[in-house]
């Protein structure tokens, strides 16, 4: 497994790279949404009010930002989990050209199917650890304010050398949590067993 | 008399003490669960975590963004009396919650079911929520709780009527089943505080899983052997899964499980689950009939538990 410190915007190259398990850093200009504004993009066909060309990753989070001396104050941040956003995840893929997104958990097939098609990855912190990231944060602008509040809303970030975070989406479509779930499985079966339970246990049927 | 600027004041330092000071006891299952960590990518998320959340207190800063439900418990004094009553003191805890939003100590994080209209204090119908619990004497201790919105919702809060013909093994099956879904890809944020709630209508055993969850010192034991040797069984079973933090692999998969009971009825066994996130959040404050406020390091609300 590789570190590799990638420089926004993404390329194909840069992403092609990568497989699930590497870890990334990222310096670039990026942006942010939560269901909010995918669901006033793709659901209420309203037009994304910024181009996201040179801008081709997007962070699913709603950060705390507050508003001191005339400027925007980043207090906390950290990744939201991506798998709720699952619904516009190949559409946000496609339409927004994006080459990578960050955010807790994974995406599902759909996504997967897509990002493998038009390059892009998914990828994941392994921390909670928001004051470890805000000071490679600058605020630069934000969208849909007013339309969306202040969490949902477009925050546009300029990171330098945000992470770690690790590769569970890769450009061939293998998502590292599949893997791990093979392994989890049969490590439940044998606790199940030194617990006296029969991994095949059936329930009395109560409804 | 208790009066209402002492508790109003004790009410936000509680809330802001519980967005951004990380637990002594949370503290120490972190401290515990970095030394006995063989995956190194795990102990340097967990080293990561833990050094986030010293800089938290620090910086007066949250220690997630998610800042979560809030939820007060208030163990009250029977001869308690507070200036306003009680239907202030709620008032007293709303306005506490506001300030902290101000402060940015909490996200403006509540939002209306349907409309997703976001009042921007975590200010609404029926939230934040508040929980008492009535014992002797004339003081009052509060509790705030932050529940989280991936230890919330991604099925780490649920349950099932287990038949008595199953037992322990039905419960334990169930509470294994769930965990493993729920903690798959790091949705519910382990490593989780787990709480269980066995017995009681369902609603009985998912409150008291959430106050097993958000309230019991984290680590502690059911005095009951029966309850304690569930705990034990399920923290040593959890714990040999692999899923570590955030889902990625690693040794610890729950800082801990605490079990609570009520008895139920002769049809069944109702079972439910509450995992909390790693991060744990929660502090408590006591106010003395005099008004002497004092910070609680662990909630009291199951006594010495």
């Amino acid at each position: 497994m590789a570190e590799y410190h990638l420089t926004g915007p993404l390329t194909d190259e840069d992403v092609t790279q990568l497989r699930v398990g590497d870890i990334v850093y990222i310096t670039a200009e990026v942006f942010t949404c939560r269901s909010r504004l995918q669901k006033y993009i793709f659901d209420e066909k309203n037009t994304l009010p910024f181009s996201t060309e040179g801008r081709n990753i997007l962070i699913h989070n709603g950060p705390i930002i507050i508003r001191e001396n005339g400027k925007w104050k980043l207090m906390s941040f950290m990744p939201t989990s991506s798998i709720r956003f699952e619904k516009w995840g190949a559409k946000s893929v496609s339409e927004w050209n994006l080459k990578m997104i960050v955010g807790k958990t994974t995406m599902g097939e759909e996504t997967a199917k897509m990002m493998k098609e038009k390059k892009c990855v998914h990828v994941s912190p392994r921390s909670v650890s928001p004051n470890l990231w805000i000071d490679s944060i600058e605020v630069q602008d934000v969208y849909l304010y007013d339309e969306l509040g202040r969490i949902e809303a477009a925050w546009f970030f300029k990171v330098k050398d945000l992470g770690p975070f690790v590769v569970d989406i890769d450009t061939e479509g293998n998502n590292l949590f599949d893997r791990l779930d093979e392994d989890i499985a049969r490590r439940k079966n044998k606790a199940l067993r030194e617990l006296g339970i029969d991994p095949d246990y059936r329930f009395t049927k109560l409804y | 008399m208790i009066p209402i600027q002492i508790y109003e004041k004790a009410l936000l330092e509680t809330v802001k003490r519980g967005a951004t000071v990380i637990s002594d006891d949370v503290r120490e299952a972190f401290e515990a669960a970095i030394l006995r960590e063989s995956n190194p990518d795990a102990k340097r998320g967990l080293t990561a975590t833990l050094n986030s959340m010293d800089l938290s207190a620090k910086r007066e800063n949250p220690l997630c963004v998610d800042t979560g439900w809030p939820i007060f418990y208030f163990k009250v004094g029977n001869d308690c009396v507070l200036e306003g009553g009680f239907m202030e003191l709620e008032n007293a805890a709303r306005r506490a919650v506001a300030k902290a939003t101000e402060r940015g100590y909490l996200r403006a994080t509540m939002k209306h079911p349907l409309t997703g209209y976001d009042p921007g204090n975590n200010i609404g119908m029926n939230i934040p929520d508040f929980t008492y619990q009535f014992v002797p004497g004339d003081s009052i201790e509060i509790s705030y709780a932050a529940k989280g919105g991936g230890s919330e919702c991604f099925g780490g809060t649920r349950h099932r009527i287990v038949a008595f013909a199953d037992g322990i093994q039905g419960i334990e099956k169930f509470v294994i089943d769930s965990f493993v879904a729920s903690a798959r890809a790091g949705a519910v944020c382990p490593p989780s505080v787990l709480g269980i709630g066995i017995g009681g209508t369902a609603n009985v055993a998912a409150n008291l899983a959430k106050e097993a969850a958000c309230l019991r010192t984290v680590g502690s034991k059911h005095p009951d052997p029966t309850f304690a040797k569930i705990e034990e069984d399920l923290y040593k079973a959890l714990n040999s899964l692999g899923i570590g933090i955030l889902g990625a692999g690693g040794d610890t998969s729950v800082l801990a499980v605490h079990v609570e009971y009520a008895y139920t009825h002769i049809a069944g066994i109702a079972c439910a689950t509450s995992t909390n996130c790693m991060i744990a959040r929660r502090a408590s404050s006591r106010i003395e009939a005099d008004g002497t406020v004092t910070p609680m390091k662990s909630p009291n609300w199951f006594g010495d538990r």
